[in-house]
């Protein structure tokens, strides 16, 4: 009877761990994803990109280029190329961001136009808020 | 106050009764050991296969564009999305053992006999449900392995004469295997084969309800080996209970599945997850060696050995037809295995040569 | 009911034949697996085959074709260029749907053999930052004034091109044209860096197949690897030496993230252990009290 009772107590002991061990895991998959990236925002001074040209930065450990267009404004890519992630450069007078590496050509929305990159560049969101432009 | 609530409880559901009545006195045969669990061990790991699915199923996308991100996501954002995802491709693969198993088992012992006919057949069903499980599940991660295993599997219906073709073709919703193929996949896999699988395991459950658990005739003969005209219950009255014997027998092997699973996942992550299942679907590039999954292998070696197509394919539709209709195949009613000598060698020779071709169809 | 000894027997030679297949069939049989295979290969449901480049490979294998010319096709397959899907034509031009091209008349458009000079532009129209390296080195310059230098196929070669190492410098490619003696300098100022990027490369690899999301990591590596050798098209040891405390910083945020990945993966491998653990001891102590109950 002993025995039984100490039997009992270690499958109610192991369940119990199991049980704990699973539902650990299954609250975090459930718990939403966080978002810590919201919080960090790269500010500049819009004078910084004079007008046709575009300057290279770091936004969250990813290389960026910021370009300031006459037309389109002020725009946000990540340089990575989508083909094998050399970083693209911008090209003022095509308005194109060309990778070094294959010669992927990217236009100023950030689309594939010629070369073997699959994807378009990333963009980030950009605001300008009188003197300064927020990424992110 | 806890014995209050549970009087409360017992009052107005009767648990204790249901117990008593319905699980205490179902006594199984005397000789039933741990073989005799293998089917609940079937249930309990297809449990988990549902639960571990749903939860993938919150940020599974199933588009060709994302399905292969998004497979991806859950293994390296979502946090412990690995360990769901690996509970579920690992129990793909070992329900298939412990399916095997049970087949073997009950092959073995005879246990299709009469009354219990349909009980085989149902299971039978359900053992290819579980397949189309395990087909239909590869795709969703689209990538490069699952993508050209199931180009293979589903060529396999082409051999059809006539309209071998347009079956293949429905089945994978177009030409090739695409888009709309995982689409379909994808509603068959968590709609559709879940439904017909509960569907088919409730009256596997309902017949051996009735009919009650076969015994092991090399341990304990059954009384009457007459042909019943009459259903009549096996009573089994000095057997063992249902309710605790059996049930802890079953959470013993229950416990042992789940183990090999966490077994498995600890020493051979990468065991179903082969370099080429790691890239992404590409309809263009065709790799090196195309290779159907490691339970198809034997049909495809089938398929690949006779070399005309039709008879092929034949081989293969016999085969299952045998495979189904064995209770109304096997006329003999002797049910003690060591009296036929025969069918013991049918028995291994299948096995075998199942195990033979499989091997060789992974070269 | 039918007689089970007789339907036995039957299925019986049923397998008999089975197994006589089995054992004696496997090498009669070979052949027609190949058919089979290839078939199933071309079956036009197996996706289009966007690497084939009809035109070009059916002239090129065909017995117009002179022989010097026969192998190409062959060549190129076993390039890195037919690994990454880069067709005839992204080089040589032309239009390879064209169906009006036929054997002997090449589309215009089509550049066969570009002149030796010829060359760099050719392969730069892709490779632009290694080009740009390349005009501006002791290399390019003597290949476009004295038009003896060496172009990018004296070490590359040309349809059977594979991703450089660093064999690819050495005494017998050098001294035909120079001696060895500052390549020998340059391969030394190369050897480290190159060494941890190999190195790493091997550990992305086996992190990939063990199923962790290594993505990252390998777009950084390419683009460092990539970028270190674009600088060695400069041919200019001081300016290699130079940049490679940079590149050698790039390096090392790689392995950190590399370290990172191996530490996840021993993370896992530890928790689904404790978990095999507990699972096995519910089996085990379950195991005892059905025993128990039994008694
Ligand atoms: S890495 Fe940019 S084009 Fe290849």
């Amino acid at each position: 009877m002993k025995r039984r009772k100490f039997l009992k107590t270690l499958l109610a002991f192991f369940s119990t761990a199991t049980l704990v061990t699973i539902a650990y895991p299954a609250v975090r998959f459930l718990s939403p994803l966080k978002k810590k990236i919201e919080s960090k925002k790269l500010v500049i001074n819009r004078n910084e990109i004079a007008a046709g040209t575009a300057k290279n930065m770091i936004y969250q450990n990813e290389p960026i280029v910021v370009v300031h267009d006459l037309t389109a404004g002020f725009l946000a890519f990540s340089r990575v190329c989508t083909h094998l992630g050399c970083l693209v450069n911008y090209n003022g007078e095509e308005k194109r961001f060309i990778c070094p590496c294959h010669a992927a050509n990217f236009n100023l929305e950030g689309n594939v136009i010629s070369g073997p990159a699959p994807k378009p560049l990333v963009r980030y969101p950009v605001l300008v808020k009188g003197e300064n432009i927020v990424i992110g | 106050m806890f014995e209050r609530t549970r009087q409360w409880i017992e009052v107005r559901l009767g648990i204790k009764e249901i117990i008593d009545s319905g699980l205490r006195e179902f006594y199984l045969p005397r000789g039933a050991g741990f073989s005799s669990t293998l089917g609940a061990v079937a249930l309990v790991a297809f449990l988990i296969q549902a639960i571990s699915g749903i939860f993938l199923l919150m940020y599974y996308i199933p588009d060709t564009a994302h399905a292969f991100m998004s497979v991806r996501i859950i293994m390296n954002k979502v946090p412990y999305g690995w360990l769901f995802r690996s509970i579920h491709m690992m129990g793909s693969n070992i329900i298939l053992a412990v399916l095997f198993l049970h087949l073997v088992v009950t092959f073995y012992r005879i246990s299709y006999k009469k009354p219990r006919e349909l009980t085989w057949i149902s299971g039978a069903i359900m053992f290819f449900l579980i397949i189309l499980f395990c087909i239909s599940g590869s795709l969703l991660s689209w990538n490069q392995l699952s993508y050209w295993s199931t180009t293979i599997v589903t060529y396999i219906p082409t051999l059809i004469p006539g309209i071998g073709g347009r079956i293949a073709e429905f089945i994978r919703g177009g030409q090739y295997v695409s888009g709309s193929t995982l689409n379909r996949f994808f509603a068959f896999h968590v709609a559709f084969l879940p439904f017909t699988l509960v569907c088919m395991a409730a009256f596997h459950l309902f017949f051996i309800g009735r009919t009650g658990f076969s015994t092991n005739p090399g341990s304990s003969p059954e009384g009457d080996s007459e042909p019943q005209s009459v259903y009549k219950r096996e009573i089994n009255a000095n057997g063992m209970p249902f309710y605790p014997d059996y049930l802890l027998k079953a959470l013993v092997l229950v416990m042992v599945y789940l183990a090999s699973i966490f077994f498995i996942m600890t020493f051979f992550p990468g065991l179903f997850q082969p370099e080429l299942a790691t890239v992404q679907a590409d309809p263009a590039m065709t790799p090196d060696v195309i290779r159907p999954p490691w339970y198809f292998l034997a049909p495809y070696q089938i398929v690949k050995l006779i070399p005309n197509k039709f008879l092929g394919i034949s081989a293969i539709l016999i085969l299952v037809f045998i495979f189904v209709f064995w209770p109304f195949i096997d006329g003999v009613n002797e049910r003690n295995i060591s009296k036929r000598p025969l069918l013991r060698v049918i028995f291994i020779l299948s096995i075998t040569v199942w195990l033979i071709l499989t091997v060789w169809g992974g070269y | 009911m039918v007689d089970i000894d007789r339907v036995g027997g039957v299925l019986m030679r049923i397998k008999l034949v089975l197994i006589l297949i089995l054992v004696f069939s496997s090498t009669a049989l070979a052949d027609y697996r190949e058919t089979f295979e290839k078939e199933f290969v071309n079956k036009p449901w197996v996706g289009s085959k966007v690497v084939e480049e009809g035109v070009c490979v059916d002239c090129h294998t065909s017995d117009v074709m002179k022989p010097d010319y026969l192998g190409i096709p062959q060549e190129w397959k076993m390039s890195i260029h037919y690994e990454n899907k880069v067709s005839c034509h992204d080089c040589h031009g032309g239009n390879p749907s064209d169906s009006a091209v036929s054997c002997g008349t090449p589309h215009s458009g089509f550049v066969g053999i570009p002149k030796y000079k010829e060359v760099p532009k050719m392969c730069g129209k892709c490779h632009i930052g290694i080009l740009k390296q390349f005009n501006d080195s002791k290399h390019g310059k003597a290949l476009m004034t004295s038009g003896r230098g060496p172009n990018c196929v004296t070490c590359h070669g040309s349809h059977k091109i594979q991703k450089a190492n660093m064999n690819i410098i050495n005494k017998v490619r050098c001294t035909r044209c120079h001696s060895y003696k500052r390549a020998k300098i340059m391969k030394q100022a190369l050897f480290m860096t190159e060494k941890r990027i190999s190195d790493i490369n091997h550990s992305i690899r086996q992190l990939r197949s063990s199923g962790a999301s290594t993505e990252k990591a390998k777009k950084m590596l390419f683009r460092t690897e990539a970028g270190f050798r674009t600088l060695f098209h400069s041919v200019d040891v001081s300016l290699v030496k130079g940049r490679t405390a940079g590149f050698s910083r790039k390096l090392d945020v790689i392995e950190g993230m590399i370290a990172d990945i191996y530490k996840e993966i021993r993370f896992r491998k530890n928790f689904s252990a404790f978990l095999f653990l507990l699972f096995a001891s519910l089996a085990i102590s379950a195991y005892f009290i059905q025993k128990n109950n039994k008694n």
